[in-house]
């Protein structure tokens, strides 16, 4: 063990004295979870649908008796999608060129059959094949509620001021003719001049239930029309900056370029300066030597997490962020950093033996990085295989095991099986490294 | 009859279906100055590397005398760059167990006169390889196994190597080196191993190669 040690103390020397290569190290995977948090920022902006008004809408419609800007529509559902006015044909050359993602067509007699209120008009629209289609359907589906909304409460009014009509009496215009309506209340009234007899009761008494069943119908509508109701309650959540998934991405990402690539360096170089032949002349034995750079590692992800994490919580206390436990869950945080680190360190070893060159090894590391990365990225649901080529490799164990440490109110069952896969992802690799680690000598 | 500080028996190597080393038998015994010469590639290194122990044979074993310590000096430096010559030496010594490792490095900086505290990978070459020898005296080894320890030294240098070599030997050790200078095998060799295309030709007397196979080796 002491003999390890020796090995172990002089690689953090050696890695000491190499400050451009840690500030490479660390910059590097930071740079690169800032553009994925870019990407997964442009995944989720509103995409880019193409407006065809084949019906020629004017600047202001009025129906139901209330007013519409078009401008304002479109104004209100850009918060969503971000609609671009084109003709039909260029909108067509837009959605197969994939310069928009969606075409959305307002056909011809749209309006009037809307203003008619007989007539149900549709919207057409059409959007490109793949995996963003069913978002694009689904924010359309969106624009359609919002708009749907915004008409409900014109054609509410308007049939409110027929019920008003009925209740109370008064002019009405209906179909370009000019009405005038008694009112059930003025009915009521009249009916009661009439000689007293049993059917002038019953009629009235009808008269009157009705005028007071018609009373509710406001309230009625309102609630048939909208049987469930959401309201956006106040922000109270951290920006998705600081999010426990963006963070948990951050420590992942970067430990396992450390990681990975430090195991790896450090094992070949052992071959390029030609100190394993000294080495392994019973002054340390190849277990041994495969051990150091484990432990390099993962004392290296360990520090540099720990730090990581530090920044995290100093940032999510000066912004008074409410949600998760950056001080309190450190230690067990760190338990992660070390079993994740000596994992893909234990990775980085065995690439390092396979490679036994340090440039070659640091290549062969780089490259198997962005995959392993980018495997743990893919959710699961969507591409199982993905999942499981992930559950092979250490990063998502890590991942998880740093979103559970931080921020799950209970979560001692997802740390146990995380840390249960990292432990034997770190014997299996660790075992492959001692096993290639004889290339070095050849 | 002197017991063999270390003994190789059908000792062979081969790098995939490449024959480095046949099997091969020697011996390494207290006193002598045992000279291993051949052509380039063959097998003077491989067959050194199997002795120090760096290298595994393929077939066959080496047996080494109880409690023997063995200095190993390879052609190509071994040692870590970004470390200086000092660290590179107390490193080692106290991998090589040595009691007091500041003061193996401390003696072994003053005898081999090398720059103490500039990072390794700042040497000349001769200073290199300086400190490469200097690694292989360690722990006072009573067998040293020196792979072509002069190659990029200046005459001053080697001369204090030979002299350096020559007290281990006084002192009742052996030295086993590889060359392809005849002129050190006249002077420092006691006998001389000849080695070709990874076969062992010849093991012997110095004169006795001389009158005999001289000509042949290097043909």
């Amino acid at each position: 063990m002491s003999r390890m040690l020796l090995v172990l103390g002089k690689d953090l020397r050696v890695l000491r004295r190499s400050q451009l290569l840690v500030t490479l190290l660390v910059a590097y995977p930071l740079l690169v979870a800032a553009l994925v948090g870019l990407v997964a920022g442009y995944g989720s902006s509103k995409p880019r649908v193409a407006l065809v008004d084949e019906d020629h809408l004017p600047a202001v419609v009025r129906i139901g008796g209330e007013s519409f800007r078009i401008n304002d529509a479109i104004r209100e559902v850009g918060k969503n999608v971000h609609l671009v006015r084109m003709s039909a044909a260029g909108a067509d050359r837009a959605l197969r060129s994939g310069r928009v993602v969606a075409t959305l067509t307002v056909p011809p007699g749209f309006l009037a059959d809307l203003k008619s209120g007989i007539a149900s008009p549709n919207l057409m629209y059409q959007t490109t094949k793949g995996g963003i289609s069913s978002r694009v359907t689904q924010q359309l589906q969106a624009l359609v509620y919002s708009l749907n909304r915004r008409l409900q409460r014109a054609y509410l009014g308007t049939d409110l001021h027929y019920v008003q009509l009925i209740l109370h009496g008064g002019d009405a215009t209906f179909v370009g003719r000019k009405y005038h309506v008694l009112g059930l209340e003025r009915m009521h009234v009249l009916l009661l001049t009439l000689p007293k007899s049993r059917t002038r009761d019953q009629v009235a008494n009808f008269a009157r239930i009705a005028g007071v069943a018609l009373g509710f119908t406001g309230s009625l509508l309102s609630s048939t029309a909208n049987p469930i109701g959401l309201e956006r309650a106040p922000e109270k959540a951290r920006s998705s900056l600081l999010s426990a998934q963006v963070q948990a991405y951050a420590l992942g990402l970067t430990i396992t370029f450390l990681s990975l690539l430090l195991a790896a360096g450090a094992l070949a170089a052992e071959r390029d300066e030609n100190a394993v032949g000294r080495l392994v002349r019973g002054l340390v034995s190849l277990g041994e030597l495969v051990a150091a750079k484990i432990a390099l590692a993962a004392i290296v992800a360990l520090a540099l997490g720990l730090a990581i994490a530090v920044v995290f919580g100093v940032i999510v206390e000066i912004g008074g962020v409410v949600g998760g436990e950056p001080w309190v869950r450190l230690p067990l945080l760190a338990v992660g950093l070390l079993l994740a680190g000596a994992a893909l360190g234990a990775l980085g070893a065995l690439l390092g033996a396979l490679a036994r060159e340090a440039r070659a090894a640091s290549l062969v590391a780089v490259l198997v990085v962005m995959p392993i990365v980018f495997a743990g990225l893919i959710p699961s649901q969507i591409v199982p295989v993905a999942g499981w080529v992930s559950d092979a490799l250490p990063f998502a164990h890590a991942v998880r095991y740093f979103s559970s440490s931080l921020y799950d109110a209970s979560p001692w069952a997802s740390i146990g099986r995380e840390l249960a896969w990292l432990v034997g992802l770190a014997a299996i690799f660790g075992l492959g490294a001692r096993i290639a680690a004889r290339r070095l000598l050849a | 009859m002197t017991e063999a500080f270390l003994r190789a028996r059908g000792v062979a190597r081969r790098f995939g279906a490449q024959v480095a080393l046949e099997p091969t038998d020697l011996e390494v015994v207290p006193g002598e100055a045992l000279a291993l010469i051949g052509p380039n590639g063959a097998g003077k290194s491989t067959l050194l590397s199997i002795l120090a122990g760096s290298l595994d044979p393929s077939a066959g074993h080496v047996q080494r005398a109880d409690g023997v310590r063995v200095g190993w000096v390879p052609q190509r430096p071994a040692y870590y760059d970004r470390l200086t010559a000092r660290e590179n030496l107390e490193l080692f010594a106290r991998l090589e167990r040595e009691p007091d490792p500041a003061s193996a490095a401390e003696r072994l900086l003053a005898q081999f006169d090398l720059p103490a505290d500039r990072p390794s990978s700042t040497l000349s070459v001769g200073n290199r390889q300086r400190l490469n020898v200097a690694l292989g005296m360690l722990g006072a080894p009573p067998v040293l196994l020196l792979d072509e320890p002069t190659a990029s030294l200046d005459p001053g240098q080697r001369r204090r190597l030979w002299e350096t070599v020559a007290v281990v030997r006084e002192q009742g050790g052996a030295v086993v080196f590889a060359t392809q200078n005849l002129e050190e095998l006249d002077l420092y060799a006691t006998r001389v191993a000849v080695l070709q295309r990874g076969r062992l030709r010849f093991a012997g007397a110095v004169d006795e190669y001389e009158r005999a196979h001289a000509e042949e080796v290097f043909s």
